[in-house]
């Protein structure tokens, strides 16, 4: 494998054959919580990408200079100052988004997501290929969740994006599970379910 | 080079720069998280009193209580918070009575502020045609309909409907005497 393929494939490994939720199985929690309608998932996906890129360039910056023994704890104070940052910033400009995540969006701390890259890839790692690499799990993190999203607002309320999407007869009588934890267990099964069945010939 | 020193040395550096960042941030932002929380609350009560042009609060009662004000000063209604206990949890609801008597309207908190109701059933109680049934009415209207009042509960969700309805009616006895013309000076005051 040549240098720049590999590099590609440092960004699209994350998407679909390392995704993080559906093949890795990390950062769950927020991907069963936040998912009940086609913006809150896409908008915990976007502030959680920011969280990783952003702690894997960091980090991937300075890993030089910190100390192997306590790497740990630095990942955490480096981890935790973004999603302060994008805590204080839904909470000024996206006030409903925040509302709708709450307590979601300070969990991203605790999200393995954003520690495993940082510690797994943005340590050993340069500030480019890290960046790739924040990008692309980043991009399979949201598109799950974004997916995930549409299809159960779409069952759960008859809309997409807020916006009435079928007639009155569905949304009078709607899939109501899909908008609870069971159903978001249900749907990351099937998903789980189609991924292996489609990807058992390749190396996993 | 990788002393014991140079750990210490090297935390210290990050939470230095980490608290630097922050502040910098949170004091750019909070202007704007205050304003956002000042107008979301001023929306509502907006929403429910829509004749009065500016609003004062009311900060010697339990609950909160505002008094509202027309373009000339005067006085054209209150409104208050009460939170009566429903089948889930409190239920967060801000009304608003004009100096007739009359509710003017009434907010209830959405599910994402912390109401607890069950989805679909006793959560109606945000929707417009249980809401709007309130507005017009005085005291002795603000009962169901199954006990001897003007109001229609939710089909399968008589507790959340009545848990309303009766925390109006306190609410409106609680707060009522601050409806009358000179009750506010002593109050603001």
């Amino acid at each position: 494998m040549n240098n720049k393929s590999s590099r590609l494939s440092y960004l699209t490994r994350g998407i679909i054959l390392e995704n993080p939720t559906l093949i890795l199985m990390i950062g769950l929690c927020p991907t069963l919580a936040t998912s009940i309608t086609a913006k809150d998932g896409l908008g915990m996906g976007a502030a959680a990408s920011f969280v990783i890129i952003g702690s894997n360039l960091v980090v991937s910056l300075l890993r030089k200079l910190i100390p192997t023994s306590i790497r740990i704890p630095i990942f955490i104070i480096i981890i935790s100052t973004f999603v302060t940052i994008i805590d204080y910033v839904l909470q000024a400009y996206q006030p409903a988004l925040y509302r709708v995540l709450g307590v979601f969006v300070p969990l991203i701390v605790v999200n393995c997501i954003v520690l495993g890259r940082v510690e797994a890839f943005a340590y050993k790692h340069g500030v480019f290929d890290s960046f790739l690499d924040g990008l692309g799990k980043s991009l399979g993190f949201t598109l799950v969740l974004g997916v995930m999203g549409i299809i159960r607002e779409f069952f759960g309320a008859g809309t997409l994006f807020g916006k009435i999407a079928t007639p009155v007869w569905f949304r009078q009588y709607p899939m109501l599970l899909m908008l609870f934890p069971p159903g978001a267990f249900l749907l990351i099964g099937i998903f789980k379910a189609l991924i292996n069945k489609f990807m058992k010939q390749e190396s996993l | 080079m990788k002393s014991k020193f140079y750990m210490v040395f090297a935390l210290v550096v990050v939470c230095l720069i980490s608290a630097i960042a922050l502040s910098q941030v949170f004091s750019i932002t909070q202007i704007k998280i205050e304003k956002q929380k000042t107008e979301a609350v001023l929306a509502n009560l907006n929403r429910v009193l829509p004749s009065a042009f500016r609003f004062e609060e009311v900060t010697a009662v339990p609950q909160a209580l505002w008094i509202g004000f027309d373009q000339n000063g005067k006085k054209v209604g209150i409104v208050f918070k009460i939170a009566p206990r429903g089948y889930g949890g409190p239920i967060e609801t801000l009304v608003g009575i004009d100096t007739s008597q009359k509710i003017t309207g009434i907010h209830i908190a959405s599910a994402a502020e912390g109401l607890k109701e069950t989805p679909g059933l006793g959560l109606k109680v945000r929707d417009d045609w249980f809401r709007n049934q309130f507005i017009e009415k005085t005291k002795n209207d603000l009962k169901l309909k199954r006990d001897g009042g003007a109001i229609d509960a939710i089909t399968a969700a008589t507790i959340s409907s009545r848990t309303v309805t009766d925390g109006i009616k306190q609410g409106l006895e609680m707060y009522g005497k601050y409806l009358k013309a000179d009750s506010i000076q002593s109050q603001i005051e």
